[in-house]
């Protein structure tokens, strides 16, 4: 089967054969003939259920004035176009082609090696504001991400920057319309949002703080989740409990290098951290926004620069500066 | 008794590991890798019916499996595989272990009756005691793998280990897959899960394990260790 797809001003285009990416929904085809494009075609049984629905809020992301930018944003793969087949049926749309190597790699305690090989601190920061500044953007405009998946935030280790994919997925306020965001990983949930139907959920921004802080963690953790506790309960439950380990009053820290690297970041980061984790558990407006993560993780690279912190990966001992207490260095002790 | 069992008395490690594979090694790695794991058990008659075709084709089934895991990304670092063999005796042919770790696996030979009960109680045993340890170590977990491969059915008291399965899997704390490959019992194997048995069609063996590595490749990828993945259609390897 040859794939012609056509624009709704009828002009058509051949893709390439094999998808070089297939999810469940669908699958992102190459444009041989605009290297720079890629087009996003959802599966039969999908569009068959939701197309109407899928379709009005593809339209509306593409069309809104407010919103254009957007399809031009190299942190972005935005809707560009809705595209129809022969026969005129709507099956997906254009984007542009976001480069990158999936975010789930790159915050991972043993994967990143073989894909970002001469990784340190200052790359990770850098990923992190990338990151950080197109999602406020977002926000600006109304668009909240909902589902942090880091299998959708691709980062570039050539330009150090991160681009989204998949952002037919997220809550857009677009042609006088919210379309909500119907999923997300509980892992990477806002206790507030835990165990809701998603679809009938209007998303908000401290949910989104919430979410952006698990993802801040986990980068600068090598995939360790903020809510992994030794002894029993799973992230999930933790996150509904507010049982953040690290920092003073936390406790059940696994063993590891996750200390030493706790004990590495400034103490400002972690301050914040551990508010957004524990009083922002329940107080949705105790956590960090985004202007301040970007302010402090800027301040942590000028920092770094002058040599005030480690910029390794896996710093081998914690910080000395942090040591309190009278036992011998190498135990865990309370940052 | 094969031949070879019989001239080494002392069970001779099929799976290879790339480093000493003491339960302290391998509590190293989930202090070292906190990726969540899924668990996998492999359950395999390797009673005497199984001899010849059958077996051979098993053998380069799990071969396949473990170069495929080996060569996704994420499934490397995140699926922890155990194997049992149910032939003549039940034997734990290799504790979990990640497959990261695996370099080498040596192909099973099939005598012997079919103590499949045994062999599956062991898994569910060593199951519970690898959660304790991904608790204790503070790695969280994916729902885990029963996967029970027979010709024909149990000769052993099986009961009870089909019906802790067939609970932990109505409770969906289990995925339990009971596989029959032609002239099994699939009324008895199904009574290890809350989900029938499937029939396997021939001797697909190579096309049940590149479905079940690339069910592993997207639970690994699944950002949660809560959520419900979607797995591939069985069709490749399933009759009907």
């Amino acid at each position: 089967m040859t794939f012609i797809i056509r624009n709704a001003a009828g002009e058509s285009v051949q893709l390439a054969d094999m998808p070089f990416a297939r999810g469940g929904e669908a699958a992102v085809h190459a444009v041989p003939a605009f290297p720079g494009v890629v087009v996003k075609l959802y599966h039969p049984d999908v569009l068959q259920k939701r197309s109407a629905e899928m379709r009005t809020k593809i339209d509306a992301m593409t069309a809104d004035p407010k919103l254009a930018a957007f399809k031009q944003h190299p942190g972005l793969a935005w809707p560009r176009f809705s595209v129809f087949d022969e026969r005129q049926q709507w099956r997906g749309y254009a984007m542009r082609r976001a480069e990158g190597v999936r975010m789930t790699v790159l915050a991972h305690a043993m994967a990143y090696r073989e894909h970002f090989p001469s990784l340190d601190r200052p790359a990770l920061v850098a990923y992190l504001l990338s990151l950080l500044t197109t999602v406020q953007e977002l926000h600006t405009a109304n668009v909240l991400v909902g589902d942090y998946n880091p299998a959708n935030f691709l980062c570039d280790p050539g330009s150090g920057t991160v681009a989204l994919i998949d952002c037919d997925s997220w809550q857009v306020d677009a042609g006088g319309k919210r379309f909500r965001c119907p999923v997300a990983a509980p892992d990477m949930l806002a206790p507030e949002l835990q165990g809701k139907q998603l679809g009938g959920v209007d998303r908000a921004l401290e949910s989104e703080h919430f979410s952006l802080a698990i993802l801040l963690f986990k980068l600068l953790m090598l995939g360790r989740h903020p809510f992994d506790v030794v002894g029993g309960a799973s992230p999930v439950e933790n996150i509904r409990n507010g049982h953040f380990p690290y920092g003073m009053g936390g406790g059940g820290i696994p063993k590891g290098p996750w200390f030493n690297i706790w004990s590495h970041l400034p103490f400002k980061l972690k301050e914040q951290l551990v508010r957004t984790f524990r009083e922002g558990s329940a107080n949705p407006a105790d956590r960090t926004s985004i202007a301040e993560w970007i302010k402090l993780l800027k301040l942590y690279k000028r920092e770094m620069s002058k040599k005030y912190h480690d910029t390794v990966i896996k710093p081998a001992n914690p910080k000395p500066k942090d040591y309190l207490g009278s036992q011998p260095i190498s135990q865990p002790i309370i940052a | 008794m094969s031949l070879l069992t019989s001239l080494f008395p002392v069970s001779i490690p099929r799976i290879s590991i790339s480093q000493e594979n003491s339960m302290s090694q391998s509590r190293i790695d989930l202090i070292d890798n906190p990726s969540p794991r899924c668990p996998v058990a492999l359950v395999l008659d390797t009673s005497g019916s199984m001899a010849g075709q059958p077996i051979d084709a098993l053998n380069a089934g799990i071969r396949i499996f473990i170069d495929e895991i080996k060569r996704d990304d994420l499934a490397r670092w995140s699926v922890d595989l155990a194997v049992y063999s149910a032939g003549g005796k039940a034997q734990r042919i290799q504790d979990f272990v990640g497959a990261e770790q695996i370099s080498g696996f040596a192909p099973l030979a099939a005598s012997g009756t079919t103590p499949l009960g045994t062999a599956a109680g062991m898994a569910l045993d060593d199951l519970e005691a690898r959660k304790r340890t991904y608790r204790s170590t503070g790695v969280p977990y994916y729902q885990p793998w029963l996967v029970l491969i027979s010709d024909g059915g149990p000769t052993d008291a099986w009961q009870d280990a089909a019906r802790r399965a067939s609970e932990q899997s109505a409770r969906r704390k289990l995925v339990s897959l009971p596989i029959g490959v032609a002239g099994a019992d699939l009324t008895m194997l199904s009574q290890f899960s809350s989900k029938p048995a499937v029939a396997l069609d021939g001797l697909k063996f190579r096309e049940l394990f590149q479905w079940l590595s690339a069910s592993m490749a997207r639970v690994s990828a699944s950002t949660s260790s809560d959520t419900e993945v979607q797995l591939p259609g069985i069709d490749s390897w399933g009759s009907i």
